[in-house]
């Protein structure tokens, strides 16, 4: 199953079905979520603030903004579906508590199969 | 010592009204000695004023001399700061010309009367907020005398002070380089929403407990929340007699709501607290009374940026006035240079027109 830590968490046709993966890796959550323009984002299950499943939040686009003003920011972030917090998918860092982080994973597609470098 | 909060009474309206346009002069000779400003629902059971200074035959504080007596030269005061009493309320006229018409001649009143015969006193620009647009014109009319360090509001208020609506004053006055003051008072008056979140209350006791505290809150976190200081960054708000043991608590409870609904207000880059450390200044006057737990108290101030943003005032001759002296005991010694003088300093910068501390 593992070869330099990449682990197989499941197949890319249900990842597309079901918009995230989630899979038990050495007795700890992981999961694999799309971001908007497809790149796939590897994450830890677990959210750093109060332990809700994390890659069971919804991916969204980053607003910003002058006051009164709503801009699109074109960025990704994954919406954890307790309270709320937003985090980079790329690093694991929550924007609305950089002192929190999720731990992120590198992700490859190799034939239909979805690998975790854990 | 630098005063924040003193309240010089009108102690013959004929005195106000000369300052009034002659066309407007009989509408609020008519009104009687209210002026046509709305009158409290709650009043004080027995006297809004100290007793000590209410025994000359005229309204206390409505003369420079026992201003002088009673307040400036046996507390050292090096400026006062002077704040419409009843005035304030003109926000809260359901006519906004009647409300400018006022403003303008106190502002001038203030002028003659107080601030040409001492040289301590400063003065605070009263507008009418109901009317951003002629408020804004107001400040920066006033705004020419550099005795007048800071733009005045009423707590009391028909919408809170983020508001888009409002923009003109807050512009006018950073424009002017003058911090905004809003004063508790006016709940539930007028065409102002009703102190606390639950409807009319009762008493006084519980207007003086819930109005002034929950008009703070309310404005400091539509201020914060609406992004007022990050379209005006160096603006500066001093939120007088609301108290502030709340204070932490409001805090970290705006804190905890902006990481999860930062979506709602995005132009929020920075913790809502840490906005208000640097951009938001409160009155000590009324200082909580802790049942012997100062020491906790003070903890929980610093947790939210004091004593940077704590300013001694007094709020003489009212019946809940902090004596100087008093405060100055009651403070950590740590504190007191900064309470009593040099944050108020940094706050009105070179209008207050004293040296430089340190």
């Amino acid at each position: 199953l593992a070869e330099n830590n990449w682990v197989d968490v499941g197949s890319a046709a249900d990842l597309e079905r079901d918009g995230r993966l989630v899979a038990r890796v050495n007795g700890r959550e992981v999961g694999v979520v799309a971001e908007l323009d497809g790149t796939l984002r590897g994450i830890r299950n677990r959210c750093p603030h109060h332990g809700g499943p994390l890659c069971l939040g919804r991916v969204g686009e980053r607003v910003e903004g002058d006051p009164g003003v709503y801009e699109l920011t074109g960025r990704s972030s994954l919406r954890c579906p307790w309270h709320g917090w937003e985090f980079d998918l790329e690093t694991g860092v929550c924007l609305d508590e950089p002192t929190l982080r999720a731990a992120v994973y590198p992700v490859r597609v190799d034939d239909g199969r979805i690998l975790l470098q854990v | 010592v630098i005063d924040c909060d003193i309240h010089p009474q009108v102690g013959d309206p004929e005195e106000l009204l000369t300052h009034v346009d002659p066309a407007q002069r009989e509408w609020f000779r008519a009104q009687g000695p209210s002026l046509g400003l709305p009158g409290y629902s709650w009043a004080h059971p027995s006297s809004w004023f100290r007793q000590d200074i209410e025994k000359n035959g005229h309204p206390p504080a409505s003369d420079v001399d026992a201003v002088r007596r009673e307040l400036l030269d046996p507390s050292g005061t090096d400026a006062g700061v002077l704040n419409g009493d009843d005035a304030v309320l003109v926000s809260l006229m359901p006519s906004p010309y009647r409300a400018a018409e006022l403003a303008r001649a106190h502002n001038e009143w203030l002028r003659e009367r107080w601030l040409d015969a001492e040289p301590r006193l400063r003065a605070s620009i009263l507008c009418p907020a109901q009317d951003p647009q002629a408020a804004a014109a107001e400040i920066r009319r006033a705004a020419e005398d550099e005795r007048f360090v800071q733009v005045l509001l009423c707590a009391g208020a028909d919408r809170p002070y983020g508001e888009p609506r409002y923009l003109p004053i807050f512009e006018a006055a950073a424009e002017c380089g003058l911090p905004v003051a809003i004063h508790s008072g006016g709940e539930g008056m007028g065409v102002a929403a009703p102190p606390g979140g639950a409807g009319p209350v009762t008493f006084y006791i519980e207007w003086h407990t819930l109005g002034s505290a929950c008009s703070t809150m309310s404005h400091l976190v539509s201020l914060l929340c609406h992004g007022t200081f990050e379209r005006f960054p160096t603006l500066k708000v001093l939120l007088i007699e609301g108290g502030v043991a709340w204070l932490p608590g409001i805090l970290w409870r705006l804190d905890t709501n902006w990481r999860a609904l930062r979506s709602e207000v995005p132009w929020l880059e920075r913790k809502p607290s840490e906005v208000a450390r640097e951009h938001v200044r409160f009155s000590t006057q009324p200082l909580e009374h802790t049942d012997g737990r100062d020491d906790l108290l003070f903890e929980l101030l610093e947790a939210a940026g004091a004593p940077d943003n704590l300013c001694f005032a007094s709020d003489y001759p009212h019946w809940d006035f902090d004596d100087p002296g008093f405060m100055l005991n009651r403070l950590p010694e740590a504190w007191r240079a900064k309470v009593l003088h040099e944050n108020a300093a940094e706050l009105y910068g070179a209008r207050l027109g004293l040296p430089a501390v340190g």
